[in-house]
């Protein structure tokens, strides 16, 4: 058995809810030193993306396929579509079934990993280099011939809704963020739980399933990174073959509006009665991927939440010890996602942290940072930056990122001289208009109803529900 | 990463995967007191992992301080003589340094993520740390707070964790393997200042550590740094060897736990090798053929074809002693652990009676080969390969061994170690049920 000093360690993490969370986590962060690889970009007559960089430092290579979309275009009430959908891709395709389809990966030792996010559904994986042509095979065929079979429909939805109470009766901090998007975003897109809940997941059918796959999934909509040990020409000519005569989505990517922040304070209290710790996220509308403060914005937030000696994490660890950690971050997507800091305690000290992560975001806005932690931050940034872009699967990851958000190279290789940049009036600007007033902010709180349900009013009109809720919103 | 691979290598690694690259990029030296510097030097990046591994876990404690080895953990960032509580994180942070550390029941291992440029500050920081850490009495009380919030986390509002505590604790009943490495409640509240300072002075002497350096580095350079700041620290008697070993287990143990959960929970525990024990690969090879993947065994059976479990993963221990073997089932809402346990049994059997297929085994095998390159791949793996190689599995050469040694096992030692190992009478069972679902049966 483990344990970390910072870093939540579980001995067998199956913490599906997790992994989804990871893909909308914010791009790692840049170094003077790195500059992207060469790569060519390939756009086949359908639309389809592909960027291939050889590496050839270790026999694998790495895939990370995604097609535009996601979690977003779910039919109202059939949150779960795309991402069962995903996982489906997986369970027998072309001439393998379900078991053949996953004997055939074990065999060569590679390793595919199917996901959804709000704006993507993600194939990604690794296969020595020998296993090229297998691996160009498969994945053409999870993505343009995959059998979609009631019979593992059946079988994957009702193990997802058994996974939703597992994770409910784990570690409830990796809940937060649903319980948070579904309400500071109810009613637009970026509100749906990608993963789907215990309600959505029971409606949805095989129809529903194909429907979308008819409609969403195209050769027009596909971004195929590669990046590892192949030559470019030949990885080309077979992703070419592979994807050229693939038809293109038959529905048009929906345009929304971006997301509207909330004005005043409102409290979303769910009661999970056996707990002994409260829960709480603490947030509001953030920034859009592409938005040109990203250098001030994330040397601010290091400083409030995003390391160890961050000013959230310096108070409620370091200073108080009321909790094991505290920290902050922003969801980057198309459209501007969440900014959102989490924290936890006992029950009984609930209000106190609470009061006291507020009280960090106000003293942000009053104090703001000097230049001290000014150049702190710049070179923390800096220094981790590279450690994100090392390995052919993270060159992979990133080079899909950037063109599903059309992004150029300069995201990457100009940041670092974007961040010495930075002056104190930047960061000045970027608290006053991004970072919420503590009395701006949607709070909620996992934890025991009853011991915390008066002490939370003084914060807002409180909505309650309950963790054994099918859904992860009132509506 | 492997940068400077020459082309010859990557002909025979890509064919047969014959050899690992890069050994003979690895420096490693015993300093005058005693203390191991491993360098690898790997420029695909220009960062450095520096991970110092020190031989104490919470197989170390006894009765009245369990937990202290990861308390101790957190107290390593809290201040030294010299500097005051937080100057560590500041002073790292502020030079692009990230950090953080691990307990396991052998080892605590401290971890530096860092520019090359900064690569002096950190080891004047850590040195300070080895040699001059100081206990300030209302950090101590903080800590505590931050501890108890970890145990909250990680035990009381898991049902997983509280569940894996009690099998632990009943699958030893000699050996402080059955410590919990957060600690027990009771312990973590009665920690003292003394008791800090006798397992500094016993366990964090250099000749207890092994310091772990890789990635954009000169190795002379490195190694007379590791000379000028931690060979001044003066070493310590060796620490009294874990003389209890674990007698043999002669029948099988049941720990039943009913809670307010939806999701009912199986763990089985077998006794099972140490790091060092020539049959780690075998029996790692034989948890891959059971739960690896969608075509595993397990997986097959009871999650895809029976859908009497929702998962099935398994986590091979191996420290200093002989460890543990576990086996992990998920199950749905209301279903009966009994029949789970017998669909489980039943596999373990078969596997025992009859053994694996070759083709099982090749697929485990090229499973094992692929895993392996993808954990060297970055600097922190390689940093955590060869400190787990090192310290726990007789010497850091060993790691370049691994892909010869995963094409050495033969079917036959498969079967022999599932029937070794996996016996009923080896094993401690752990359930947890729903509370609503045993009142039902309860009634019938």
């Amino acid at each position: 058995m483990f344990a970390c000093s910072f870093h939540v360690s579980t001995m067998a993490v199956r913490a599906l809810i997790a992994s989804f969370a990871c893909l909308i986590a914010p791009l790692a962060l840049a170094n003077d030193g790195v500059k992207t690889p060469p790569f060519e970009r390939v756009q086949l007559d359908n639309g389809t993306v592909l960027l291939l960089m050889e590496r050839h430092d270790v026999p694998l290579i790495q895939f990370d396929a995604r097609v535009r979309g996601g979690g977003r275009l779910d039919p109202s009430g059939r949150f779960g579509v795309a991402s069962l959908l995903a996982s489906l891709l997986e369970k027998g395709a072309g001439e393998r079934d379900s078991l053949s389809f996953a004997q055939t990966v074990a065999s060569v030792g590679g390793a595919i990993q199917t996901d959804a996010s709000l704006e993507a559904i993600v194939v990604s994986g690794s296969f020595l280099a020998r296993d090229r042509k297998l691996m160009v095979e498969l994945l053409a065929d999870m993505l343009q011939r995959p059998r979609l079979e009631d019979k593992e429909l059946q079988a994957l939805r009702a193990r997802r809704i058994e996974f939703i109470r597992a994770a409910k009766d784990s570690d409830l901090s990796a809940l937060l963020s649903l319980y948070g998007d579904a309400a500071l975003f109810a009613g637009h897109p970026y509100g749906n739980p990608v993963v789907g809940s215990e309600a959505s997941l029971a409606q949805i059918t095989s129809a529903d399933i194909r429907k979308f796959y008819e409609e969403h999934v195209g050769g027009d909509r596909l971004i195929v990174s590669v990046a590892g040990d192949f030559s470019a020409r030949e990885m080309k000519r077979l992703l070419t073959d592979a994807f050229s005569k693939w038809r293109k989505a038959k529905a048009s990517l929906p345009e929304v509006p971006a997301p509207k922040p909330i004005a005043s304070r409102r409290v979303l209290l769910v009661d999970a009665p056996d707990s002994v710790q409260s829960y709480f996220w603490i947030g509001n509308v953030g920034v859009a991927r592409s938005d040109p403060r990203r250098a001030p914005l994330d040397i601010v937030n290091t400083l409030f939440g995003g390391r160890f000696t961050s000013m959230l994490n310096s108070e409620l660890r370091i200073r108080t010890g009321l909790s094991y950690g505290a920290r902050s971050r922003f969801d980057r997507l198309h459209l501007p996602g969440a900014w959102q800091m989490t924290s936890f305690t006992r029950t009984e000290t609930t209000i106190e942290a609470i009061d006291l992560a507020l009280a960090t975001l106000d003293r942000l806005h009053t104090e703001g940072l000097d230049e001290t932690m000014l150049a702190s931050s710049q070179t923390y940034v800096l220094g981790q930056f590279p450690l994100g872009l090392e390995t052919a699967a993270q060159w992979a990851a990133q080079l899909s990122t950037l063109e599903l958000y059309g992004l150029s190279t300069s995201y990457i290789d100009d940041y670092a001289q974007a961040l010495n940049a930075v002056q104190l009036a930047d960061t000045k600007a970027v608290i006053s208009e991004v970072f919420p007033k503590s009395d701006e902010v949607l709070l909620v709180v996992l934890g025991k109803a009853d011991a915390l349900r008066e002490g939370l009013k003084k914060y807002g009109p409180v909505e309650e529900m309950k963790l054994s809720d099918p859904e992860w919103s009132k509506r | 990463m492997l940068r400077r691979l020459s082309v010859g290598l990557i002909v025979i690694a890509s064919s047969a995967f014959a050899q690992v690259p890069g050994e003979d990029q690895v420096h490693a030296v015993t300093l005058s007191n005693g203390m191991q510097v491993i360098v690898w030097s790997d420029r695909d990046i220009p960062n450095v992992a520096m991970y110092n591994w020190v031989r104490v876990g919470s197989r170390n404690e006894v009765p009245g301080i369990t937990g202290l080895a990861h308390f101790f953990e957190h107290m390593m960032f809290n201040g030294t003589s010299t500097r005051a509580p937080g100057e560590f994180d500041r002073i790292l942070e502020a030079n692009g340094a990230s950090n953080n550390a691990y307990t396991s029941s052998d080892v605590t291992v401290y971890q530096n993520w860092l520019p090359s440029a900064s690569l002096e500050t950190i080891f004047e920081l850590e040195a300070d740390r080895l040699r001059n850490l100081s206990f300030d009495p209302q950090v101590i009380e903080s800590e505590r707070g931050v501890v108890y919030s970890e145990r909250r986390l990680s035990v009381d509002d898991s049902q997983f964790g509280r569940l894996a505590e009690q099998v632990q604790a009943t699958a030893y009943v000699a050996h402080p393997y059955s410590n919990p490495t957060i600690g027990w409640p009771s312990d973590i509240e009665s920690w003292t200042v003394d008791d800090l300072k006798t397992f500094f002075k016993r366990y964090y002497a250099p000749n207890n550590c092994t310091v772990i350096l890789v990635g954009d580095l000169d190795p002379k350079q490195t190694i007379a740094l590791a000379r000028k700041y931690f060979e001044p620290i003066p070493s310590q008697p060796p620490p009294e060897p874990i003389r209890t070993k674990e007698p043999e287990q002669r029948g099988e143990r049941r720990i039943d736990i009913v809670a307010e959960a939806q999701t009912p929970l199986l763990q089985f525990a077998y006794h099972g090798v140490a790091g060092s024990d020539p049959r780690l690969p075998a029996l790692e090879l034989l948890a891959r053929i059971l739960t690896d993947g969608d075509a595993s065994r397990l997986h097959r059976a009871l999650v895809e074809e029976q859908k009497i479990a929702i998962s099935a993963d398994s986590q091979i221990e191996a420290g200093f002693d002989p460890s543990l073997v576990w086996f992990f089932l998920a199950l749905p809402a209301g279903a009966d652990t009994r029949a789970a346990e017998a669909a489980f049994d039943a596999e373990i059997e078969r596997v025992i009676a009859a053994g694996v297929t070759q083709e099982e085994l090749e697929r485990a095998r090229n499973q094992a080969l692929a895993d392996f390159w993808r954990s060297v791949t970055t600097i922190n793996g390689k940093a955590q390969a060869l400190g787990t190689y090192e310290v726990l599995r007789g010497g850091y050469a060993r790691l370049f061994d691994a892909p010869q040694a995963y094409e050495a096992v033969t079917r036959e030692q498969l079967q022999e170690v599932a029937t070794e190992l996996l016996r009923r009478t080896n094993r401690t069972v752990g359930v947890l049920s729903a509370a609503q679902l045993t009142r039902v049966e309860g009634e019938e």
